[in-house]
């Protein structure tokens, strides 16, 4: 780049007219910076060995046939090919995080957002609610919940038995292929608190002067959701829709736990990151599993992308006021 | 108005991103198990899979052996069959397997071969672990290209656990080695038309629903004079062998003669098998797990032959499990120590019984006979009487695929079961995925 262009950068220009040669600046720059990598250097090392290395490994064996034992050896787009086009199970699991992933999703946030309303104007107790509702949210990623989940809606489970007591026979939902995907779904539905805070959050930034102005107008309380809160909180509903819908498509502990690990009944449950592992794991594909990794962070990045594209028809940024 | 609290376009973006590069690390991360010793002295990590039973007996005999050496102590671990394979992958995968470890026939040769377990044949050699008393033959279950891998803890062959009360009661008599699947479906159909009830109040069936167990499946093949595998790529039967057994399974369910399909679907051991939960009248196992049965549901539970095509029987010995040393075992001496306890030592024997059905050291198994009593007696005189009915060889070691395959045909069955294929169907997509499977 040269220095010529003076229409933007008016610190460009001064730089210019030190007095001083640029070597020695350079230098004196670099002097200056080396305590800062050598603070962030185990972060460094960290992103490197833990990440970095890993995701360059994982990319090499999507072209491999590795089972874990023999060192793998190298075929090409061989597992790409198979999972695309000759693996009915591949597409099974694609459609089944799918539905899960648009169930899941706007129940959730909507959940979350309904809460966090409610919670917004509390005055005694606050603090207590909020825990309370953000409490499933820790606890509900580990296997112990998942299986006390499993144990609610297997047969002779709670739920079940409220349901028959109230004249719906479901049976078990555990056992049962058309209801067990939907027993994942409320697990995860359950823990919406982190979404839930994030929206309380932002609901608190809304200036009451626009509720008082609306109501001074005669706006009702549904006008008041739809004109202020909603087009005020889109960038907390974007952020969280974001996010949820990330997690999803890589939901994996609850169907685990709660279909003993084989995606049943029927591959009800067969979840993409379960049977990324079943590969993996059980029928010894690293390969393929490494492959379906990579297709799985493409899906998720292409998909971002687009709600990104989607949201500037809908998002509105405060620090876009005025332009 | 406060708009610099508002979170801007480019915060919602960067957290965005964050978020997504967890998508790639978060799903292939293997993770590997800490071995070792510790400051006191030698710790050894031994696993192993197994009902109650199985585990409070292990768990006695380990503590024995902590006894008669000290400064070694053992640390065990267990768990459900299908969980403890993936669990073992994980650990061979990060080199964390443990000291001792207990093997799957299926698992011997990829093991071996991938070098995730330790050759014995020096230790043998050394005397560190005696195999004098042992049948050669059946010690070569545990080889690999010509060398010894893993040592084999007891000599297993299927059966049927039923309740003889209430076969009694339906009036089928009691099963001998030559009853056919017919007289299991008759049976069956008996049981289910005396209208008992469960606990929770459903019918009462014949028998659980071996459509989806590959070992039955095989019994049953093996009866009609086929095999599962051709060979170590292909497989032994076809798509009319297999529609016509799980259209068989389809009929009696559909009957109410067997178990219900949810029923099926969780059971995953001796305590959640439809017999283990009143359910049933029987259920097809091994010969190891049968104790077991008794000690959970009463002395009416005993063991039958499986059934046979015209008097052709399916059954057949194997080694019902084998143990090996981990290949990064930091002391495989006390390993090799724990595992010729657990083979050769007469005391062990006594306390690990017939847990494991038939010790391979001839001289325990004699002893152990001897003051057998109920269950392990059953089992042991079973044996006897296979053996004297006559069996088939038993097959060649299957071929590493077939770990997949066994999960493929619990999971085919259970679209049959479902109605979401007809038998044909299934069959036909088993077929696909088996023989993808056994091409790579």
């Amino acid at each position: 780049m040269s220095t010529v262009s003076t229409t933007r950068a008016p610190a460009r220009v001064e730089r210019t007219t030190d007095p001083r040669p640029r070597r020695s600046k350079r230098r004196q720059v670099r002097e200056r910076q080396w305590p800062a990598y050598v603070f962030l250097s185990p972060w460094m090392i960290g992103a490197v060995v833990l990440t970095l290395v890993p995701m360059a490994v994982s990319l090499y064996l999507s072209f491999t046939d590795y089972n874990l034992f023999d060192p793998p050896h190298w075929v090409g787009l061989r597992n790409y090919q198979e999972m695309l086009f000759e693996d009915p199970r591949y597409w099974r699991s694609v459609g089944t995080t799918l539905l899960y992933v648009v169930v899941a999703v706007p129940l959730k946030l909507g959940l979350a957002l309904g809460v966090a309303m409610l919670l917004k104007n509390l005055g005694r107790g606050r603090g207590f609610y909020r825990s309370a509702f953000y409490a499933p949210s820790l606890l509900g990623a580990s296997m112990s919940i998942a299986l006390v989940w499993k144990a609610l809606f297997n047969d002779g489970g709670t739920v079940p038995d409220v349901l028959d007591a109230v004249g719906i026979h479901t049976g078990g939902w555990v056992g049962n292929p058309d209801l067990a995907v939907y027993g994942v779904v409320l697990l995860t539905v359950w823990q919406f608190g982190a979404p839930m805070v994030i929206f309380l959050a932002g609901l608190q930034q809304i200036s009451p002067d626009l509720y008082e102005a609306a109501a001074l107008d005669g706006a009702g309380r549904w006008r008041q959701f739809v004109s202020i809160t909603v087009p005020m909180l889109s960038p907390v509903v974007f952020f969280n829709l974001v996010l949820e819908v990330i997690n999803s498509f890589q939901v994996f502990t609850p169907a685990f736990a709660i279909s003993g690990g084989d995606g049943g009944p029927a591959d009800s449950t067969m979840f993409y990151t379960l049977y990324l592992y079943e590969r993996g794991f059980t029928a010894s594909h690293m390969g393929y599993a490494a492959a379906m990794a990579w297709l799985l962070l493409i899906a998720i990045g292409v998909i971002t992308l687009i709600l990104f594209r989607t949201s500037r028809s809908w998002v509105f940024y405060a620090d876009e006021e005025g332009r | 108005m406060t708009p610099a609290l508002h979170p801007s376009r480019r915060a919602v973006l960067a957290t965005a991103a964050a978020g997504l590069s967890t998508a790639l690390t978060a799903t292939l991360s293997g993770c590997s198990a800490a071995s070792g010793s510790t400051s006191g002295g030698v710790t050894l990590t031994f696993s192993w899979w197994g009902n109650d039973d199985r585990a409070a007996r292990t768990e006695k005999a380990v503590r024995l052996f902590e006894k008669e050496h000290p400064g070694v102590s053992v640390r065990t671990s267990n768990g459900e069959f299908g969980a403890y394979l993936q669990k073992l992958a994980t650990q061979a995968a990060g080199g964390g397997i443990p000291d001792v470890v207990q093997l799957d026939y299926r698992q011997v040769s990829q093991y071996a071969g991938g070098e995730a377990i330790l050759p014995l044949d020096d230790i043998i050699k050394a005397g560190t672990i005696r195999t004098s008393e042992m049948d050669k033959g059946l010690l070569r279950t545990g080889t690999y290209k010509g060398g010894q891998y893993a040592l084999l803890m007891g000599r297993g062959i299927t059966g049927y656990a039923y309740d003889s009360a209430v076969y009694k009661k339906a009036g089928v008599p009691t099963p001998g080695p030559s009853w056919t699947w017919q007289d299991w479906a008759e049976a069956n159909k008996r049981i289910a038309a005396l209208g008992l009830k469960s606990p929770d109040g459903r019918p009462y069936t014949g028998s659980n629903d071996g459509g989806g167990n590959e070992d039955v499946f095989e019994t049953w093949l093996r009866g009609r004079g086929g095999k599962l595998y051709a060979h170590q790529t292909e497989l032994g039967f076809t798509e009319a062998d297999l529609t016509a057994f799980w259209a068989f399974c389809d009929g009696l369910r559909k009957d109410g003669a067997i178990a219900e399909a949810r029923d099926t679907v969780q059971a995953k051991s001796t305590e959640t098998s439809p017999i283990g939960r009143g359910l049933a009248a029987a259920d097809f196992t091994w010969d190891a797990p049968f104790p077991g049965y008794t000690g959970l549901l009463g002395k009416d539970i005993h063991f039958a032959p499986v059934p046979t095509t015209g008097g052709h029987q399916g059954a057949y010995f194997k080694p019902s499990m084998l143990l090996g040393i981990g290949a990064n075992s930091e002391h495989p001496e006390e390993a090799a120590q724990l595992i010729d306890f657990l083979l050769n030592d007469p005391r062990a024997g006594d306390i690990l019984g017939f847990s494991r059905s038939t010790p391979p050291n001839r001289k325990i198994a004699a002893r152990v006979a001897k003051t057998l009593q109920g269950p392990e007696r059953e089992i042991y005189d079973y044996a006897q009487t296979m053996e004297k009915y006559g069996l088939d060889d038993p097959p060649t070691a299957p071929p590493p695929g077939d770990l997949a395959i066994q999960t493929a045909f619990k999971r085919g069955y259970q679209r049959v079961m479902y109605g979401m294929a007809t038998p044909r169907q299934a069959a036909r997509e088993l077929i696909d995925e088996a023989n993808r499977e056994l091409r790579s």
